[in-house]
């Protein structure tokens, strides 16, 4: 999969959508507690908005059942955001935040054990890229978006399709996705997302300096980064998960029309409806790849 | 338009060149940080942040470590204005340079960056101030006001009223743009149309850099006037601010200001306030070389017609300068770009790219989304109208004829090559074209040879 073309950047103001995981059940265990990562991003979204006078900055956190809008800086026009942002923008986000928490958590009362503690990274993704259409349709004089990913719960592979579909839209678009994740394994799905938009994907080693490595490595706005050393994506994980388990898997059935990709032999494709014909024998060998099932 | 942006950073360069005491007590105030930080080029924005909170100092090969081969260039303009503008101090040591922030400007960028900062003069309360003019009005309060000055610089004729600016004011902003030889009207002269093809913020920077030069002629401090301006594009627009709360210079040059439309001044029945305007909050904008981003009222059409949705004199006058201005109806200027308009305009001083630029940037909306938003074909012609005035090139020569024999002629050719002065020979006919600045020595040489 190539990754994305490169846009030519006429000067360096930008709209950067913060997608902020506030999973309880990744920060609890967590060796960087949740209010010192808050401070970090306060102030690297401080430094935003102060590098240009015209930067914007969208903050949509990501929550274990739901996500919501928690900072939008374009909003408050009157006062211009000029003299005293900071503790303006602390205090309202601080507080959305946390009426988002709240409501976060009364949803999940009703929830099945066994799910893996993942947060609802499709459905941030989806609003970030609805609000830059807007911007994009809001005429010639839009600063250039770009979304950056905070997260560190663990990927959660039902979300494959619909993450995978927000990576193509925002591909199309030429919006590239940052990622910084913080967990302790990796994220397929933010290197995925961050190779194939032509982003930066960074895992800090030393999680208590974040804001440093936010300042060095996601502070460069998209007309520098042409020019400046960023970390560059080593061994992609491209496995895929299946569409109807949602387990991750490496080989597996292909429909030859939609492309959507099965663990075991279906009758039917779920995805576009088209007749699959008789499975080929079992027996494969072992430099057999990916076997595509004939359509009738 | 290369020109246009060396006189937009001028003001920088004039900060830049402060005396280094006076550039430390300017960086204690934390919205100077930013204004300064705002006004670097992209990459030394980056470099600004990256090195906040290193305390250790960095050597050359280090920092060249973060920047691509083929960035190398924007790398050297961005670390050079880090220099100038003493924000990057150069350690150097007996085996390598090595760079540290200014310690002032890192410690106060740190503050503002994590707790903010809060400007020391606060907007006055709202039972105290009368009825403040809405947004609207104070943008076309600005509008008029602006338009009113620079119709009065150009043409002292033009304008309805004049502003209270003193005649030498005026005279000293005029300096460079205008050339009056006696008996005549002043003419614009070729920078004179420059500015007026700059951007509105462009302007304001200029005037600005002339008044402040000139204060310090009066004997007023220019870091406390550049300190205050900078200082005021962080104010909130809309909002009242007490007159009480600026010093006597500063409130000299709040006056001068208000002509200018930056600020609105107002009073009550005790106090007196001013007021920002956009035209103020919007300054920092522009201390760097992005493009700018405003409204365009210009369509032109391929048959090179050209309709401006503007009603304002100071469009029609630009307008005038390369085009041939048709009808001028209630909102809208109708006219057309002629050979002869652009000679004109030539003549003048301006160039193709100036004019083409203008038209990009002053695009109409409607145009504007689509690329070209000025027609190809109107484009190339005017370049090729542009060339054309460049088409003869002449240079005073003097013409050698009837040498006696080829090779005198050969002999000559190659001295007046060797001097770098041959322009044409011909060797069938034995004639040749030389430099009128070696005449004299072809001559001698000839005479030499004889």
């Amino acid at each position: 999969m190539a990754s994305a073309p490169s846009k030519l950047y006429a000067d360096d103001v930008s709209l950067v959508v913060v997608l902020l995981d506030t999973n309880p059940f990744f920060w609890s265990s967590s060796s960087l507690s949740f209010l010192q990562f808050l401070s970090h991003v306060l102030s690297f979204l401080n430094s935003i908005l102060t590098l240009n006078q015209l930067n914007q900055v969208v903050v949509i956190a990501t929550g274990y059942n739901s996500c919501d809008y928690i900072f939008d800086s374009s909003l408050d026009l009157k006062r211009s955001l000029e003299n005293g942002r900071m503790p303006v923008m602390c205090s309202s986000l601080l507080q959305k935040l946390e009426e988002f928490s709240f409501k976060d958590e009364q949803l999940s009362k009703e929830e099945p054990e066994g799910r893996i503690k993942c947060s609802l990274l499709s459905g941030s993704l989806s609003m970030a890229l609805c609000y830059i259409q807007r911007v994009f349709r809001s005429g010639a004089l839009h600063p250039h978006p770009r979304i950056l990913c905070l997260q560190g719960s663990p990927d959660g592979p039902e979300q494959y399709v619909a993450i995978m579909n927000a990576i193509f839209s925002a591909q199309r678009s030429v919006v590239p996705i940052d990622s910084c994740y913080m967990g302790a394994q990796n994220s397929a799905f933010l290197q995925q997302a961050s190779y194939i938009t032509g982003g930066v994907h960074h895992k800090p080693q030393n999680l208590d300096g974040l804001f440093q490595y936010l300042m060095t490595i996601f502070a460069a706005d998209l007309h520098s980064r042409s020019f400046l050393h960023l970390p560059k994506p080593v061994g992609v994980d491209f496995r895929a998960s299946c569409f109807c388990h949602k387990n991750t898997i490496d080989m597996g059935y292909i429909c030859s029309v939609c492309l959507s990709i099965f663990c075991k032999h279906h009758k039917k494709c779920s995805t576009c409806g088209s007749v699959f014909g008789q499975a080929q024998s079992e027996a494969a060998s072992a430099s057999d790849k990916k076997r595509k099932t004939p359509e009738t | 338009m290369p020109q246009v942006k060396i006189i937009a950073k001028n003001f920088m360069d004039m900060v830049a060149s402060l005396p280094a005491i006076k550039l430390d007590i300017l960086y204690h105030n934390q919205f100077i940080c930013e204004a300064i930080l705002r006004s670097m080029p992209p990459l030394a924005k980056k470099y600004v942040l990256q090195m906040l909170y290193i305390d250790v100092p960095m050597t050359f090969k280090s920092l060249q470590e973060w920047v691509l081969a083929d960035g190398s260039s924007k790398h050297q303009v961005a670390i050079d204005r880090l220099i100038q503008l003493r924000v990057l101090e150069v350690i150097d040591r007996k085996k390598e340079t090595t760079y540290k922030l200014k310690p002032t400007f890192q410690t106060n960028l740190r503050k503002h960056l994590i707790y903010g900062g809060i400007l020391s003069r606060e907007p006055m309360p709202s039972n105290v101030v009368a009825r403040l003019p809405t947004l609207e009005e104070l943008d076309a309060y600005a509008h008029e006001q602006w338009e009113c000055f620079l119709l009065q610089l150009i043409s002292s004729g033009q304008a309805e009223r004049s502003s209270s600016f003193s005649s030498s004011m005026m005279r000293i902003f005029q300096r460079g743009l205008l050339r009056q030889r006696d008996k005549e009207a002043p003419r614009l002269t070729e920078s004179g149309f420059q500015f007026l093809l700059m951007d509105t913020n462009a302007q304001l920077w200029y005037i600005i850099r002339e008044y402040i030069s000139n204060s310090e002629e009066q004997g007023v401090d220019q870091a406390d006037l550049i300190a205050f301006l900078l200082e005021l594009s962080f104010h909130t627009t809309g909002e009242a601010y007490n007159l009480n709360t600026l010093a006597d210079d500063q409130e000299a040059m709040i006056k001068d200001l208000a002509d200018l439309g930056l600020v609105k001044l107002q009073q009550g029945r005790r106090e007196r306030w001013f007021i920002p305007t956009k035209l103020a909050t919007n300054l920092s904008v522009s201390l760097t070389d992005s493009s700018s981003r405003k409204q365009g009222f210009v369509v032109v059409e391929t048959n090179f017609r050209m309709y401006a949705y503007s009603s304002s004199k100071l469009h029609c006058e630009i307008l005038r300068l390369f085009s041939r201005v048709e009808y001028q109806l209630p909102n809208l200027i109708v006219g057309a770009i002629t050979k002869e308009s652009l000679y004109n305009a030539f003549e003048n001083g301006i160039t193709a790219e100036q004019i083409i630029t203008f038209l990009q940037q002053n695009a109409h909306p409607r145009v504007a989304e689509k690329l070209p938003s000025v027609p190809e074909n109107v484009t190339d012609q005017i370049r090729l109208w542009e060339t054309d005035l460049n088409r003869v090139e002449m240079t005073p020569a003097h013409f050698y004829d009837e040498f006696s024999s080829r090779d005198i002629f050969e002999s000559a050719s190659d001295f007046a090559r060797v001097h770098g002065g041959l322009l044409w020979e011909d060797a069938k006919k034995m004639q040749m074209a030389v430099k009128a600045e070696i005449h004299m020595l072809m001559r001698e040489h000839l005479r030499g040879n004889k």
